[in-house]
């Protein structure tokens, strides 16, 4: 069996909203193994969002734990959860956020710079990951130049520059039309299966199901299946 | 490395040029302004400057070199009986009228001396020589008389307090804070016009010996000339100075001046910047998501200031080194020495990372789980 890049264990999310403490999470249990693909559906309001946020470690649980490529982030600070966040999470965005400002190449550079490699080596490890995603040829555009697909291409560039182990998708098909929704998923799938990284993708779209491994539902901050894809659908 | 915060400037250009033009701005009102005021301030020290006195001895108390008081002229003959005094000349300096062809009368600034040449006085003479003074009722006029006295040449004639003199000679750079011309003529001649000033004089020179120790010599001068002032070069120039800064509100006024062109500049660079970290607050988000921390974003937020700061100070240098030669024209002097613009560029930068705090305010509590929001 292959190794877990992510793990949630009995993780709870409390927020206070005035005098009301909203239970968002209610104990949820999940892992995401090297190589897998985990589809998590869920309808607004489900908690799918804060559930990624922590297993992102851009939000802390309020109990539970959290271990992210071996290591235990559950009590982290803001700096160590900054740490794991640089060093072993891509993050791939509905709306892409690239910066508007930088080309294809510049964006997919910049998120390497942040993460602390700089110079020469940044700027070729940029270059082979946008070859990776099929979008050399578009390293000198600007993002307003580029369709939704390559947009989404430069923004998956930018989640594997620095060869994190996990990639955290937050509805990566939303935005986008069948057939380039599809060719992403595709793409998905060959860096988990190929390169071995644990893909998570929060997702409305029933077509994800067509590359997960697995599809966990979430409904009012509980699991509600986690089961193989095919006993899913 | 890529700059996010120069790629964001330049892709914003509008707000960009907004920005560096407030900071220019702000830059060309300090210079320009502070500058006249020091050119005028240089003009109030000129004659003091290039006199070759090491000590000058005046009345007690008189504010500064152009309102001149008098006192017995017999005070030289104390002053040259001071050991390590090679020399002591006394001087004339007093306001007077002089008559313009169209009978107008104006006022003139004379210096007055028995040997203009032993104490380099006047400095720039491009027409005549300092000691054809000695010939009858003749002037040495300065060239920026022609602003308020009207066009005259040498071998021309004025009245002064009645007395007709002969321009014998042109002076260059004489002129003093007020901007009234200085007339250079012969000592004995200034005492003959003025009734106050026969038996007297306002200023005595005091050239020291080679090797004379000048504090010794003034404790000296002092004690025979109790009745008197008695301050080295620098202590006379910065007395002088100083009356026009303190007592006129002219430094206030300067200060003002400085403070609301500094302002002008925080407020266009922090509402500019301000807006501009606003409108990339979801940028700043995805930045935090991707590892990055406050201080990733603080450097942002920082160059682009430092940027508008670089730009504008060099656009409002040259702004300002361009009106040099337009207010020269009009006799007026913009003095910007390098060390004077170095303070200016500090300040420049200063002001523009003090302004860009206030975006660090903004941006240091962004959460990072913006990214997740449509």
């Amino acid at each position: 069996m292959n190794e877990k890049v992510l793990a949630v264990r009995d993780v709870t999310k409390v927020f206070d909203e005035g005098r009301q403490r909203v239970h968002v999470l209610k104990g949820i249990t999940m892992d995401v193994a090297e190589g897998e693909v985990v589809a998590l559906e869920g309808p607004s309001g489900s908690g799918k969002t804060t559930l990624l946020s922590i297993m992102g470690c851009i939000l802390t649980p309020s109990s539970g734990e959290l271990e992210v490529a071996g290591r235990r982030v559950g009590a982290a600070d803001a700096g160590a959860l900054r740490d794991v966040r640089r060093r072993s999470i891509g993050f791939v965005f509905q709306q892409y956020n690239l910066f508007p400002a930088l080309t294809a190449l510049e964006n997919v550079e910049y998120s390497l710079n942040v993460r602390g490699t700089r110079g020469r080596a940044a700027h070729d490890e940029a270059k082979r990951v946008l070859e990776r995603v099929g979008l050399a040829e578009r390293a000198g555009f600007l993002p307003r130049d580029l369709s939704g697909g390559q947009k989404q291409r430069v923004a998956i560039a930018r989640a594997l520059a620095g060869s994190p182990p996990v990639l955290l998708a937050d509805e990566p098909t939303a935005n986008l039309d069948t057939a380039v929704g599809g060719q992403i998923l595709d793409l998905f799938q060959e860096l988990a299966k190929s390169e071995g990284r644990g893909v998570l993708v929060v997702t409305h779209d029933p077509k994800v199901r067509r590359i997960a491994d697995r599809v966990v539902g979430i409904r009012d901050g509980r699991l509600v299946a986690d089961g193989a894809e095919q006993d899913a659908a | 490395m890529v700059s996010l915060a120069r790629k964001n400037l330049l892709h914003d250009r509008l707000r960009f040029v907004i920005t560096v033009a407030g900071v220019a701005f702000a830059v060309t009102l300090v210079l320009v302004q502070v500058g006249l005021f020091m050119g005028l301030l240089d003009k109030s020290t000129v004659t003091i400057r290039h006199a070759s006195a090491d000590l000058w001895i005046t009345s007690h108390n008189t504010p500064n070199v152009d309102f001149a008081r008098t006192f017995p002229e017999t005070a030289v003959l104390r002053a040259r009986s001071v050991p390590g005094v090679e020399r002591a000349d006394n001087l004339i300096v007093s306001f007077m009228n002089i008559q313009l062809p169209n009978g107008a009368l104006e006022g003139a600034l004379v210096y007055a001396l028995q040997d203009f040449g032993a104490w380099r006085l006047p400095w720039n003479v491009p027409e005549g020589a300092p000691a054809d003074l000695r010939r009858g009722y003749s002037v040495l006029m300065d060239r920026s008389a022609a602003l308020r006295y009207g066009a005259f040449t040498v071998g021309e004639q004025r009245e002064i307090l009645g007395r007709r003199f002969r321009i014998v000679g042109t002076t260059q750079e004489a002129a003093s804070f007020t901007t009234t011309p200085i007339v250079f003529m012969d000592y004995r001649n200034a005492q003959e016009l003025q009734e106050t000033l026969r038996g007297n004089t306002t200023y005595v020179l005091v050239k020291l010996a080679p090797g004379a120790d000048v504090g010794a010599v003034q404790a000296e001068l002092r004690r025979r000339l109790p009745y008197n002032d008695v301050l080295t070069r620098d202590q006379w120039a910065m007395q002088s100075r100083n009356y026009w800064v303190r007592s006129t509100g002219l430094g206030m006024s300067m200060g003002v001046t400085v403070f609301l062109g500094v302002l002008v500049g925080i407020v266009i660079v922090a509402q500019t910047l301000y807006t501009s970290a606003v409108e990339h607050i979801k940028e700043f988000g995805t930045v935090k998501a991707i590892g990055g921390s406050n201080l990733d974003i603080y450097r942002i937020l920082g160059e682009q200031a430092l940027v508008a700061a670089v730009l504008g100070f060099a656009l409002g240098a040259v702004f300002s080194y361009l009106a040099r030669p337009l207010m020269a024209a009009i006799h007026l002097n913009v003095l910007l020495t390098p060390g004077f613009s170095a303070v200016v560029f500090a300040g420049t930068v200063l002001m523009c990372l003090g302004s860009a705090l206030f975006s660090f305010r903004r941006v240091a509590g962004i959460d990072p789980a913006l990214v997740f929001r449509t």
